[in-house]
């Protein structure tokens, strides 16, 4: 059964029984325990007071407190086995859920936000969890104390009993009532609730068109409707179920009323013992909890239902194809499609696809082109099943694609999306995406293996991704105490580095000289102008450091650096200060973007004021902000040529000091050390690079590569380099490396079939030429290929090459065919040259 | 300590951009927040002589602001034909800040060239800072789009039938 059709009270019947009957249990023992201290009250009043026995006071307050503690305890337990069943619930429907969601068709997607869907796995599925927890115990619990006091009333006296009892029937027949209005109420709210987090899903998501515009009124009063709708629905909502509690409570507290009329009246008639009067009150008192507690059962169970069924209706769609194949093993297929009358029908009556017919051989390559719109995407996904088509056929080796399973398409398939999505975490890891999935369907027995470093490193290069990687490899740090036998290797390609390109490449590197001020490296590096081996020396602790502050005062440095630090920050904030801290515009301030808004109080504080004017706190932060000050990168101030002469000088200073005073704490920068704070690249040059423009990076990647090859170091880097973590979405990488990390993950997973959906649109033309190479020398004839193409000159090399225009195919055949037709491409081709004049 | 009052000190190159960026016509309009914003967001660059700054064919999301020295743009059709000159003070690029799109000339360095560069990327997010100047920078676009063609149809061969068939950019 899927989740959607399962009943609220399926959670409750599948948790874990054991931990239901142990909760039974102890409930059972707490309400025992709960009779005993009225039993002790009446004892204590009537016979230790009454008859003046301090033995039997102290044995009754005895039982008594013992009852009490035990109690409290077991209260605890039942606590703690409720929340226990209910999170046990919580995380079943959760992960459920979130399973069946990932598999209900895409078109569920377009009316679907991703707010709706977080507000449904987060807070909607919470109150239902609560019911389970508390599904047997709390009525169980309450009904059984319930019957115990009421019993034990009855048992002093039944007339009494009867009177006290008589308004439970009335509560019950009233309240059902009201309970059915605040339903009403409730199922409002979780429906404007899901169109408010719908509402804001889609606003954040188009915050770009909405700053763009300026349409903050628009939006704040499309949010507000639903606001204000959320805001009536919840007061009536309340209302009826505070409406319940009062008048529950009202009924509750008429009780000791007739008590008092009815039992005093006996009392002084001497037929009821003032004793028992005490009792009954005080049973009449318990009374009040567990009835309370029922009724508050009552309504979470009632909201709970509400919730679920709302929540279960919405979700209520069959995934359109099954996951796994039923009775069989999934089919191998070698990729013969055979595409027949295809249409597609989008609501609205749209045709997006009329009468396509096509057919390919296993092996066979064939480019879909034509204007946008004209339905080359969509008909590239109605073969790899995204889409479900409504008339018409496609077969892959005989089998309708739309009987196919996830898993028979999974395995035979390649799909390289137009935007192509890249998951959070490493590179290698989203290369791997793809084989993973496969390899974690079959299980571990099939025996297959994910992919050697040595195919990942061959796919890399095939699709032109193997210098990026290898630039991530060489940015990567290496800790002190790893990896020596490279540490090693690297020195050596330092020195031959410095040997073969230095002078060349002494325009595109600063080298780390001691005799030069470093533009490319922070003020405090030109001091230390070494590697710390200890943590108060490393770059972010100096400005804390009273060695170093004493050092800096003794240079002359302290007070121009403060100085430089207020001004860097002055200028930042004069820049910077009403914009949002988006990390793009911090790349060129010393500043960070967590740390924007403590500087733009500070420069508001000291604005004006003079050096001598600043605290402590105040120059200590600007302190800090000048020792990371890079000329060459923080452009908004210039570095006074006399602070410079002063820092080259205080270098020298540093060092002399700090050999006499503590030794080794300092490794200084040498030819012959490895330096662990810097990358490995800046090691290698020994010195930094002064510009990222693409031109310097090819140069030193060329004569780096080269190096790195004789000391056989190309592939551990490399390797490095795969580790680099990509960011959300991928978005550390740039839209050509998304583009090529996702053709790469599809090449390696080598599916019989592969669907590119303008798949290399983002690449630049060399790039471009490599991957359209490799598609007719390694995998033609291997795997059959439909690829989506925007760019002309690259369907020479395709079987079959077909034209589309609103939704239909309208030329198909070889180039030269087609050309010889001098029918449309002949057009598009003739037309392209003229139009580029 | 106040930098901008104080005339002691050599300018950074902040304070340096932003003057330059002051001078381009399809800036003029900005308010001076954008324009202080930009000059901090772009970069330097030098060219040796005969470097490549943009390739035909290739994407390049930046514009270019010619500090000093002189390049050529090739169009690179069969052999190399050379279609003009830029030097000192030129903008070049403009459009690439509102479309990614790949260049249909080459522009080489003939002297050691210093520009100002910035990319789409950066323009983009300032853009978002400040939506409202969008207006006023498609009016600098298109303004500079129709002059150019009122001088090439100043200039129209009315001999030449291949060549009607160029112009007409204005009315896209």
């Amino acid at each position: 059964m899927t989740i959607t059709k399962r009943p609220l009270m399926y959670w409750v019947k599948t948790s874990n029984l054991k931990l239901q009957i142990l909760l039974l249990i102890v409930i059972l023992v707490t309400v025992t325990t709960r009779v005993i201290p009225l039993e002790m009250q009446k004892k204590i009043v009537n016979q230790a007071i009454g008859m003046k026995k301090i033995d039997l006071l102290f044995l009754y307050c005895g039982f008594y407190l013992a009852s009490v503690v035990i109690a409290s305890g077991m209260k605890f337990v039942i606590t703690y086995l409720q929340t226990l069943l209910g999170q046990q619930a919580l995380t079943r429907i959760r992960k459920e859920m979130f399973d069946h969601i990932l598999q209900l068709p895409l078109s569920f997607f377009r009316k679907t936000s991703s707010g709706l869907v977080v507000s449904s796995l987060v807070t909607e599925v919470v109150s239902a969890s609560e019911f389970v927890g508390q599904a047997i115990a709390v009525p169980v619990t309450n009904l059984l104390t319930l019957l115990a006091f009421g019993g034990y009333m009855f048992y002093l006296n039944p007339l009494l009993a009867c009177l006290s009892l008589i308004i439970y029937p009335i509560v019950i027949a009233i309240i059902p009532r009201m309970q059915r209005r605040s339903n009403e109420a409730n199922k409002q709210r979780v429906d404007i609730t899901r169109a408010l987090s719908s509402k804001i899903g889609e606003t954040i998501s188009g915050i770009h068109e909405v700053h763009a515009n300026g349409s903050y009124r628009i939006e704040n009063r499309k949010y507000g409707v639903f606001v204000e709708q959320l805001q009536r629905t919840r007061i009536t909502w309340t209302l009826y179920k505070q409406g319940i509690k009062t008048l529950n409570n009202f009924f509750q507290n008429l009780g000791p009323f007739t008590l008092f009329i009815v039992g005093g009246y006996l009392a002084i008639h001497g037929r009821f013992d003032l004793g028992a009067l005490v009792a009954f009150l005080s049973a009449y008192d318990k009374l009040y909890d567990p009835w309370k507690e029922l009724m508050d059962f009552y309504q979470t169970y009632q909201d709970a239902s509400v919730s679920y069924v709302r929540l279960m209706e919405y979700y209520d769609l069959e995934p359109e194809h099954l996951t796994e194949p039923i009775d069989r093993e999934p089919f191998p297929l070698k990729g013969a499609i055979q595409v027949k009358d295809l249409s597609f029908t989008v609501a609205g009556g749209i045709q997006l696809l009329k009468q396509v017919s096509l057919e390919l051989n296993q092996g066979e390559q064939l480019a879909l082109i034509g204007f946008s719109g004209s339905g080359k995407s969509t008909l590239a996904q109605c073969i790899s099943q995204l889409y479900t088509y409504t008339g018409g056929s496609v077969q892959i080796d005989g089998h309708e694609v739309n009987d196919l399973t996830k898993r028979d398409l999974a395995l035979n398939m390649g799909v390289v999306a137009q935007s192509p999505f890249i998951f959070d975490g490493t590179i290698k890891e989203n290369l791997l995406y793809s084989c993973q999935a496969m390899l974690e369907d079959n299980g571990a027995e099939s025996g297959e293996e994910l992919p050697t470093l040595d195919e990942m490193i061959e796919v890399i290069q095939q699709v032109g991704l193997f210098v990026d990687i290898l630039r991530f490899g060489l940015n990567a740090l290496l800790a002190a105490d790893q990896e020596a036998e490279l540490v090693d290797k690297l020195i050596r390609v330092r020195e031959n580095f410095q040997n073969q390109f230095g002078r060349d490449l002494a325009e595109f590197v600063e080298f780390f000289d001691e005799e030069r001020y470093l533009y490319f490296s922070s003020v405090a590096t030109n001091l230390i102008f070494g590697n710390p081996n200890k943590p108060e020396f490393t770059a972010d602790q100096l400005a804390n450091n009273q060695y170093f502050l004493d050092f800096l005062d003794e240079a002359q440095l302290k007070n121009s650096l403060i100085s430089l630090g207020h001004q860097l920050a002055e200028q930042t904030m004069d820049i910077l200060a009403n914009l949002p801290p988006d990390e793009i515009f911090f790349q060129q301030s010393p500043i960070s973007s967590d740390e924007f808004e403590d500087y733009r109080a500070l420069v508001g504080r000291t604005a004006g004021a003079r050096l001598h004017d600043l605290s402590e706190q105040e120059q200590h932060l600007y302190l800090k902000l000048s020792l990371r000050f890079t000329p060459g990168l923080h452009k908004i101030v210039a570095l006074p040529e006399v602070v410079e002469k002063l820092i080259l000088d205080g270098r020298f200073l540093f060092r002399k000091k700090i050999q006499q005073d503590h030794p080794g704490v300092i490794s200084f920068y040498r030819m012959s050390e490895y330096i662990h704070s810097q990358t490995i690249l800046d090691n290698i040059l020994f010195g930094k690079p002064r510009t990222d423009h693409p031109k310097s990076q090819e140069r030193i990647n060329q004569s780096i590569i080269h190096l790195l090859i004789e000391e056989d170091l190309l592939e551990q880097i490399v390797e490095l380099g795969m580790n680099f973590r990509v960011g959300t979405k991928g978005d550390r990488l740039s839209g050509g490396q998304r583009q090529k990390l996702a053709i790469a993950r599809v090449f390696l997973k080598a599916p019989p079939i592969l669907i590119m959906d303008e798949a290399t649109s983002a690449l630049d033309n060399a790039s471009q030429k490599r991957i359209q190479n490799l598609l007719e020398t390694k995998w033609k004839g291997k795997s059959t290929l439909i690829s989506v193409i925007h760019r002309l000159d690259t369907i020479k090399g395709y079987d079959k090459i077909g034209v589309m225009k609103a939704g239909k195919i309208i030329e198909m055949g070889t180039y030269e065919e087609l050309l010889a037709k001098k029918g449309v491409l002949y057009e598009f081709i003739h037309g392209a040259k003229t139009g580029a004049q | 300590m106040n930098s901008s009052t104080e005339p002691r000190q050599a300018p950074s190159e902040y304070q340096a951009n932003l003057e330059i960026l002051l001078q381009i016509p399809l800036f003029s309009g900005l308010p001076i927040e954008a324009l202080k914003l930009l000059a901090y967001l772009c970069r330097r660059e030098i060219f040796k002589e005969g470097e490549i700054i943009f390739q035909q064919h290739e994407m390049d999301e930046n514009a270019y602001f010619i500090i000093d020295g002189k390049a050529k743009l090739i169009l690179e059709n069969g052999g190399d034909e050379e279609i003009s000159e830029f030097s000192e003070s030129a903008f070049i690029g403009g459009l690439s800040m509102f479309y990614g799109m790949k260049r249909l000339f080459t522009l080489k360095a003939e002297t050691q060239v210093t520009c100002l560069m910035l990319s789409r990327e950066k323009f983009q997010k300032t853009l978002e800072q400040f939506p409202t100047i969008t207006g006023k920078l498609f009016e600098g676009l298109v303004k500079s789009i129709y002059e150019w063609e009122i001088r090439v149809i100043g200039e129209h061969d009315q001999d030449c039938a291949r060549c009607r068939g160029s112009i007409g950019v204005t009315l896209v």
